[in-house]
C-alpha cells in the first residue's frame, strides 16, 4: 500500500476543494467575519473583575449592541465601554449575574427593546434562555474552550468558509445550515421567514449593521418580515414579573453604589407603531423609570433623535449609530450622569 | 479537550513534534506523554485529575502489593481496597444522586418522610472507563494473569494514556504495558495510516453524527408532542447512526492517534450494524467493554458453568449492569434488560429452533437484528419513560394521530444515510478496512480522504461533546 502517495493526494485534492470553496462564497459576496457567540461574549464578561467605578458597562438586547458604537463612545468620553448586550435576549439575566456575582459598582447602561425586556422570566423561553446560556458558559466554560476560541479568531478573521455562526441564520455557509435550506414537499411548514445575518462583529463586540442592511431594500424587507413574525406569534408581555425581577435586581446593585442607566434606543416603522400599540410607552417605560427611580433615555425626548429611519425598523445603520453614540454620550455628560474621563 | 477541536490539532502537533524529536531518551517521551496526557485530561477541569491520580496510585500499589503476597487473604484485601476505590469514585460521582433519588422514593413508599436535594456532583469525564481500565489490571494481577507494570511511570501512562483516556477503547494491561517497555516509533505507513483513521473518525464524528444526524434524533426525542409514526422512526433511526458515528468515531480517532505514535490500540467496533444476532452484536459492538464484562463480571458470576438456568441469570445480570454502567437512569437499566432478554431468547432459538444462517437469509436476520437494536436505543436516548413509550406506541402505530414534525428531506437524508450505513456494514462484516485499502488505487484512496477531509472542514463541527464522555 503506497500510503505516501495517497496523502500526498489527498493533501493537494483537499487543498484545492477548500480554496475553491472559500474562493466561490468570497465571490457571493460573503467576507470574513466573528461570530458573535458564548465565546466572544465571555472574554468580554470576564472583564468585568477588572473594571474601576468609572467603568462602563452596556447591556440589554441587540439595538445597544448595534446603536451604542464603543469607538465613538471612547472618543467622546474617553472610556471604551464593555459590550455585554445580547441580539434577541432579555437583559435581565445578563444584569442579574453582575449584580448577584461580582462586585462591579461602576455605571451600567441597559438597554430596554419593550418586547424583550418585559417578555418573560420564565427560563425555557428563549428571550430567557438565549442570555442565560451565555452566563452559565461563562461560569463554567472550560480551558480547553478558552484555548479554542483564541486559536479560532485569527482563523474567523481570515477564512470565510470558518464563519460558523452561533444564530441559526438562514445564509450561513456550514454543511449543516446548507442542508437545511433543501426543502422537498410540505410535510412540514416552517411558518418563520429566512432570518439572514445583518451584522457584523469586532473581537470587542462593536457591532454594526452589515452595509447591505442598508442599501438593500429587498434584504432589509426581509428582517421586517423576521421581527412581524416575532411580533405576530410572541406570547404577551409579562410586565408584573420581569419588572419585579429587575427592581429587585436594580435595587440591590444602586444599594452596592452601582449606577443604572436605562436606555431606549430607536426603532421605527412597523416596529414602532406595534411597540407603542403592544407595549405604550406610558404603561412600559416610564413606569419602568418610576419602579427603579433611575435616571432614562429615551430617543423620542430629543429632538436629534426624533427622526432616525432603521432599515429593518429595528436597528440603525453604522453611520447614523455613530451620531446616536455621539449625541447621546454628549447629553449624559451633559446630565453629568457619566463622567467624562478625558477632562477629568 | 476533544478530538475535533482546534485546541486539539495544536496540542498533539506538539506532542508529535516532542515525541519525534531526539532531544530526548524514551523514558522521558513516556514523561512527556503522561504529561500531556494530564494536560489533555485537565485543559477540561483541572481538580479533577486528582482523581486519575488517585487512581493510579491505589492500583499500582495494589498490584505491586499482590505481585509479591502470597497469602490469599490479603491478597483479597488489596483486591477489595482497588475495586473500593475504584467503584466507590463510581458510585459517588456517577450513581450518588441516582442512588439517593431512588433512596427517597423507597423509603417515601414505606411511609418515612424522607427529602433530600440532590447533591448535583459534576461527573469526571470517561471515569467508567479509566476505572475500568485499571480494576482489569488488579484483577488480572489477583488472578496472575498478568505481569505486574515494570514502573510506575509506565502503570501512569497506562491508566492515562490521553488518546483512549475518556472514551475508550478499555485496554488491558497486556495489551498496552507492555508496548511501554521497549522505544515506540510509528513506520511511515503507519503514520499515515494513523492519520487517515484520525479522519475517517473525524468524518464520522463532525459529519455524519454531528451534521447530517443529530439534529433529526434532538428534534424527535426533544419533542414533547405525541409523534407520527414515521417521524418516530426516523428519529430513532438517526439516533442509531449518530451514537454509532459518535462512538465509532471516537474509537477510530483514539486508534489511528496511538498509531501515530506507534502505539498499537484494539479494534472497538467491527461493523456493528450488520450482527447476525445479539451474541454477534456484543463480539461488535464496544467490544472492550463487553469483553470486560464478559471477563469480569459474567465469567465470575458463574458463566456457563453451573447449568442452563444460572447462565440465563449470569446474563441477563450482566447486562442490566452494562445498561447501568451507561449511565444513571432506569432507562439505562431497561436498555440492558431488553438485550440482556434479546441474548437470552436468541440462546432459547439456537437450542430449540436451530437454522443454518446462508447468504441469502442472512442480510434479512440482520436486518431483523438491527430493527431490534434500534427499538432499544429508543430508552438508551430517551431521558424518561414517557417519552420512550409514547416513542414506541408512535412506532408500532399503536398512535395513528401523532403529529409531523420531520420535514420530507430530513426523512430522506436520515434514511439514505441509515440505508447505506447497513449496506456498507453488511458488505464489510467479514473483512476490515485495512484490507478494503490494500486492494484501492492510491488515487481512490486519497480522493476519499480528501473529500472526508473538504467534509469536515465545512462542517466546522460545533458538537461540543462526544455522546460517551458522559458514560
Amino acid at each position: 500500500m503506497n500510503l505516501k502517495k495517497t496523502l500526498l493526494i489527498a493533501l493537494i485534492l483537499g487543498l484545492i476543494a477548500i480554496i475553491s470553496w472559500e474562493t466561490y462564497w468570497r465571490s457571493q459576496g460573503y467576507y470574513p467575519n466573528l461570530d458573535d457567540n458564548k465565546e466572544l461574549w465571555a472574554v468580554q464578561r470576564a472583564k468585568v473583575n477588572q473594571l474601576t467605578d468609572a467603568d462602563v458597562i452596556l447591556t440589554g438586547s441587540s439595538r445597544v449592541l448595534f446603536d451604542i458604537q464603543l469607538n465613538e463612545w471612547e472618543a467622546e468620553t474617553g472610556i471604551r465601554p464593555l459590550q455585554l448586550a445580547s441580539a434577541g435576549a432579555s437583559p435581565l439575566p445578563i444584569f442579574h449575574d453582575i449584580v448577584e456575582n461580582t462586585d462591579y459598582t461602576g455605571t451600567i447602561i441597559v438597554g430596554v427593546t419593550p418586547g424583550l425586556f418585559f417578555s418573560t422570566t420564565y427560563p425555557l423561553a428563549l428571550p430567557w434562555d438565549w442570555p442565560q446560556t451565555r452566563v452559565n458558559h461563562f461560569h463554567n466554560r472550560t480551558y480547553a474552550q478558552r484555548l479554542n476560541h483564541q486559536i479560532s479568531l485569527p482563523l474567523q478573521k481570515s477564512l470565510v468558509f470558518l464563519s460558523a455562526n452561533e444564530m441559526d441564520w438562514t445564509d450561513n455557509i456550514d454543511l449543516k445550515s446548507l442542508l437545511k435550506t433543501i426543502h422537498i414537499g410540505n410535510r412540514v411548514i416552517d411558518p418563520m421567514p429566512p432570518f439572514n445575518n445583518f451584522y457584523d462583529t469586532l473581537e470587542d463586540r462593536n457591532t454594526t449593521m452589515t452595509e447591505r442592511t442598508v442599501t438593500d431594500t429587498a434584504f432589509a424587507n426581509t428582517i421586517k418580515k423576521v421581527w412581524g413574525f416575532y411580533g405576530s406569534t410572541s406570547p404577551p408581555p409579562d410586565k408584573a414579573s420581569t419588572m419585579a425581577f429587575f427592581v429587585k435586581d436594580a435595587n440591590k446593585f444602586i444599594a452596592k453604589g452601582g449606577h443604572l442607566i436605562l436606555l431606549r434606543c430607536p426603532s421605527s416603522g412597523g416596529d414602532r407603531i406595534g411597540e407603542n400599540h403592544g407595549l405604550p410607552r406610558a404603561d412600559f417605560w416610564d413606569d419602568l423609570l418610576k419602579q427603579t427611580n433611575v435616571k432614562g433615555y429615551h430617543f423620542e425626548d430629543y429632538k436629534q433623535f426624533q427622526n432616525f429611519e432603521c432599515p429593518e425598523w429595528s436597528h440603525l445603520s453604522a453611520e447614523d449609530a455613530r451620531f446616536f453614540t455621539t449625541e447621546l454620550a454628549k447629553i449624559m455628560m451633559k446630565d453629568n450622569v457619566i463622567t467624562n474621563s478625558k477632562i477629568n | 479537550m476533544l478530538f475535533n477541536s482546534l485546541s486539539f490539532v495544536v496540542f498533539l502537533a506538539i506532542v508529535l513534534a516532542i515525541y519525534y524529536s531526539k532531544i530526548f531518551s524514551w523514558t522521558n517521551k513516556k514523561r512527556m506523554l503522561l504529561l500531556s496526557s494530564y494536560v489533555f485530561y485537565g485543559m477540561w477541569n483541572p481538580p479533577l485529575v486528582i482523581l486519575l491520580w488517585i487512581s493510579t496510585v491505589v492500583d499500582w500499589t495494589a498490584g505491586k502489593r499482590l505481585a509479591v503476597e502470597d497469602s490469599q487473604k490479603k491478597r483479597k484485601l488489596w483486591l477489595v481496597l482497588s475495586m473500593a476505590v475504584n467503584l466507590g469514585f463510581l458510585a459517588f460521582f456517577k450513581y450518588g444522586d441516582f442512588l439517593l433519588e431512588n433512596f427517597k422514593a423507597l423509603v417515601n413508599s414505606i411511609g418515612i418522610e424522607f427529602q433530600a436535594q440532590p447533591m448535583d456532583i459534576i461527573l469526571p469525564m470517561g471515569i467508567s472507563f479509566y476505572t475500568f481500565q485499571t480494576m482489569s489490571y488488579t484483577i488480572d494481577m489477583y488472578k496472575r494473569k498478568t505481569e505486574r507494570a515494570r514502573t510506575f511511570l509506565d502503570f501512569a501512562l497506562y491508566v492515562t494514556f490521553f488518546p483512549q483516556l475518556v472514551a475508550g477503547p478499555i485496554v488491558r494491561a497486556k495489551e498496552l504495558i507492555t508496548q511501554f517497555y521497549e522505544p515506540k516509533k510509528a513506520t511511515v505507513n503507519q503514520f499515515v495510516w494513523g492519520l487517515f483513521l484520525l479522519t475517517i473518525g473525524l468524518f464520522q464524528k463532525v459529519v455524519m453524527a454531528d451534521t447530517l444526524l443529530s439534529d433529526t434524533s434532538d428534534t424527535v426525542f426533544g419533542s414533547d408532542k405525541l409523534i407520527h409514526g414515521l417521524d418516530a422512526w426516523v428519529g430513532t433511526l438517526a439516533f442509531s447512526g449518530q451514537i454509532f458515528f459518535d462512538f465509532a468515531g471516537y474509537s477510530t480517532c483514539a486508534i489511528g492517534i496511538a498509531l501515530m505514535l506507534g502505539i498499537i490500540l484494539p479494534d472497538n467496533f467491527r461493523y456493528p450494524y450488520a450482527s447476525l444476532g445479539f451474541s454477534d452484536l456484543w463480539n461488535r459492538w464496544h467490544i472492550s467493554l463487553s469483553s470486560w464484562l464478559r471477563d469480569y463480571l459474567y465469567i465470575p458470576l458463574g458463566g456457563n458453568r453451573h447449568g442452563i438456568t444460572r447462565m440465563y441469570v449470569a446474563l441477563m445480570l450482566t447486562m442490566l449492569l452494562g445498561g447501568l454502567w451507561h449511565g444513571a437512569a432506569w432507562t439505562f437499566i431497561v436498555w440492558g434488560g431488553l438485550h440482556g432478554t434479546y441474548l437470552i431468547l436468541e440462546k432459547l432459538q439456537k437450542r430449540f429452533l436451530p437454522f443454518k444462517i446462508t447468504k441469502w437469509n442472512g442480510i434479512f436476520l440482520a436486518f431483523i437484528t438491527f430493527t431490534c437494536i434500534n427499538i432499544t436505543w429508543v430508552f438508551f436516548r430517551a431521558r424518561e419513560f414517557d417519552t420512550a413509550w409514547n416513542m414506541i406506541k408512535s412506532m408500532f402505530y399503536m398512535q395513528t394521530d401523532g403529529e409531523k414534525i420531520l420535514g420530507s428531506f430530513d426523512i430522506l437524508k436520515v434514511c439514505v444515510v441509515i440505508g447505506i450505513l447497513f449496506l456498507c456494514h453488511w458488505l464489510m462484516r467479514n473483512t476490515s478496512m485495512k484490507t478494503v485499502s490494500l486492494k484501492t488505487p492510491p488515487w481512490v484512496l486519497g480522493l476519499v480522504w480528501a473529500i472526508m477531509f473538504f467534509l469536515i472542514c465545512i462542517a466546522q463541527g460545533s458538537g461540543e461533546q462526544f455522546i460517551y464522555f458522559q458514560f
